[in-house]
């Protein structure tokens, strides 16, 4: 079997007293877009230190295209793209200065250079500040430059925290839009974040982590399923009175799970198609009830990550 | 080119690179322009009695102006990175952290060294052309003893400065290690001297001091990413 892009078997990593990581686990395949979700302190930033190289875990292990990135740490961090943390960036070098630098460092080829960081440059919105102090950058420029940084030598992996932390709603619409590209052209993407927004449209599949552990993994479009596996449609109906659980269920009749959500708000699930989705409104319409809406009731990643993670921050 | 040279090599220049856009690079002019021309003052209007003891004055001047800018830019190649957190970029980069400040280090210190002896040079026949020699007067030292003297100073001063970079994290506390060391080996050299105690060891051993704590700070950096 060919190794995961990113591996990280059983790593635990504590500062001090504190458990930064307690015995997490998990691979991701060449060309898979992760989302990694988590509140603060969740350990999501000591798992990129980790993959970065930036740090070794106290037990267990983590690897980079199968190689470790401590002990071969060149090579592993050869073909990936990091931006971990909120790096500070000298501010009297130029972007231009930084990226032809790191370019160099990368190995990307001379004749390549120029037109490499034009591109990246281009796509990420400074072009016309390339040799401008970084000093003189707002927050969400510097944002981008250390992005364009990250994809500086076309890496196959990248591992980004909080990459759109800083923008306005246009810039992460952009980013969003080139993340999604890098996803299309094969890279393998680990995007730690706290926006939802960016891993629905950026992501396949999602971690969820708390307290130093993995609590969810899971696709992120999750349809349910029924017990042998069929696809669960579901709709949220909205009611202008009290309903009773029984009241819906004698209206739809069998075959259809009804699950209350509130006084007026109930679920329905059933297996079927969008005729069949649409017979059942008509049936519940039939039978006098007060409908007032109906929506996707598949649980939204929110929801998801509220019913993984929680509410509050751990301490 | 190896993996090693080529880090060391791109470092280098990316050390250039800084000095050159913070204007840091002009610091190294100071030594040749400045320390002839406070030598010459010195000399002119101090009425300095011999050609040595001018040219021991000149190079006093040369050596702490250079050490000054030394103390300044090895202090910001070591700390400057880790005072910003921008280490961090340049760690999970594909390349050696030692080697990374190996490269940086040779161009500061080498900077340094070399406008050490340029202003030395300088100094020295600036010396010669405007004090005349007096035989019946001898300096406290020979001249050219304190000229070979100085860089084992500057390399002292490196090693101490760059140590307590790394050992603190910043720069500024860097400098402050840096200082306290000049004016502690200072403080030594006068007590040396006043005891006629001061020999050629005592540079040597300022030297392999230096080195040691360069050394030092060559091993711990690659950890200071965690």
């Amino acid at each position: 079997m060919p190794p995961g892009a990113i591996e990280v078997e059983r790593a635990t990593k504590s500062y001090g007293a504190r458990a930064a990581l307690r015995e997490i686990s998990f691979s991701i395949t060449p060309g898979q877009a992760v989302g990694y979700l988590g509140p603060n302190g969740a350990g999501k930033t000591t798992t990129l230190r980790l993959l970065a190289g930036l740090d070794r875990p106290d037990s267990g292990s983590v690897r980079l295209l199968g190689l470790d990135p401590v002990r071969s740490h060149d090579s592993a961090l050869r073909r990936v793209g990091v931006l971990v943390e909120t790096p500070g960036i000298l501010p009297y070098v130029t972007a231009r200065d930084l990226l032809s630098h790191v370019a160099r460092v990368k190995r990307v080829a001379p004749s390549a250079e120029a037109s490499q960081l034009r591109d990246l440059a281009g796509k990420l919105g400074f072009l016309d500040q390339l040799d401008r102090p970084i000093g003189s950058f707002s927050t969400g420029l510097t944002r981008r430059l250390l992005l364009a940084v990250a994809l500086v030598g076309d890496p196959e992996v990248l591992l980004l925290d909080e990459p759109t932390l800083g923008l306005d709603p246009a810039a992460r619409a952009d980013l969003r839009h080139i993340l999604r590209e890098l996803r299309r052209d094969g890279r393998t993407l680990l995007l730690s974040t706290h926006l939802l927004d960016d891993v629905e449209e950026v992501c396949s599949r999602v971690l969820f982590l708390r307290d130093g552990q993995i609590v969810g993994d899971e696709a992120v479009e999750l349809r349910p399923v029924d017990g042998a596996g069929n696809p669960l449609r579901s709709l949220a109906i909205r009611f202008a009175r009290d309903v009773a659980e029984a009241e819906l269920r004698a209206a739809v009749g069998a075959g259809i799970e009804v699950e209350p959500r509130g006084p007026r708000d109930l679920r329905v699930q059933f297996v079927g198609d969008e005729e069949r989705q649409a017979e059942l409104v008509a049936t519940v319409v039939r039978s006098g009830l007060p409908i007032v809406t109906v929506a996707d009731g598949s649980p939204t990643l929110g929801q998801r990550y509220l019913e993984r993670v929680g509410r509050e921050d751990p301490p | 080119m190896s993996d090693v040279a080529r880090t060391f090599s791109l470092n280098a220049q990316w050390e250039l690179t800084r000095l050159r856009r913070s204007q840091r690079i002009w610091l190294l002019l100071i030594p040749p322009v400045a320390g002839p021309i406070g030598s010459a003052v010195a000399d002119l209007y101090l009425h300095v009695p011999t050609r040595a003891t001018a040219q021991i004055l000149g190079l006093l001047i040369a050596g702490g102006l250079a050490g000054l800018i030394l103390l300044d830019l090895v202090a910001l190649a070591v700390g400057e990175d880790l005072t910003l957190r921008a280490h961090v970029t340049f760690f999970a980069l594909p390349q050696s952290r030692r080697t990374l400040l190996a490269g940086r280090l040779t161009v500061v210190l080498g900077g340094a060294m070399a406008s050490y002896g340029l202003s030395a040079v300088l100094v020295w026949f600036a010396s010669a052309a405007l004090v005349a020699p007096n035989p019946l007067i001898l300096p406290i030292f020979d001249p050219g003893h304190l000229a070979l003297a100085v860089p084992g100073f500057l390399l002292f001063l490196a090693g101490v400065t760059a140590a307590g970079a790394v050992f603190t994290r910043t720069a500024s506390q860097g400098l402050v290690a840096g200082v306290l060391a000049g004016v502690v080996v200072a403080g030594l050299t006068g007590y040396l001297l006043a005891f006629h105690e001061l020999t050629a060891l005592f540079p040597v051993l300022l030297a392999i001091a230096g080195g040691g704590a360069i050394g030092w700070a060559l091993d711990r950096y690659p950890t200071l990413g965690a």
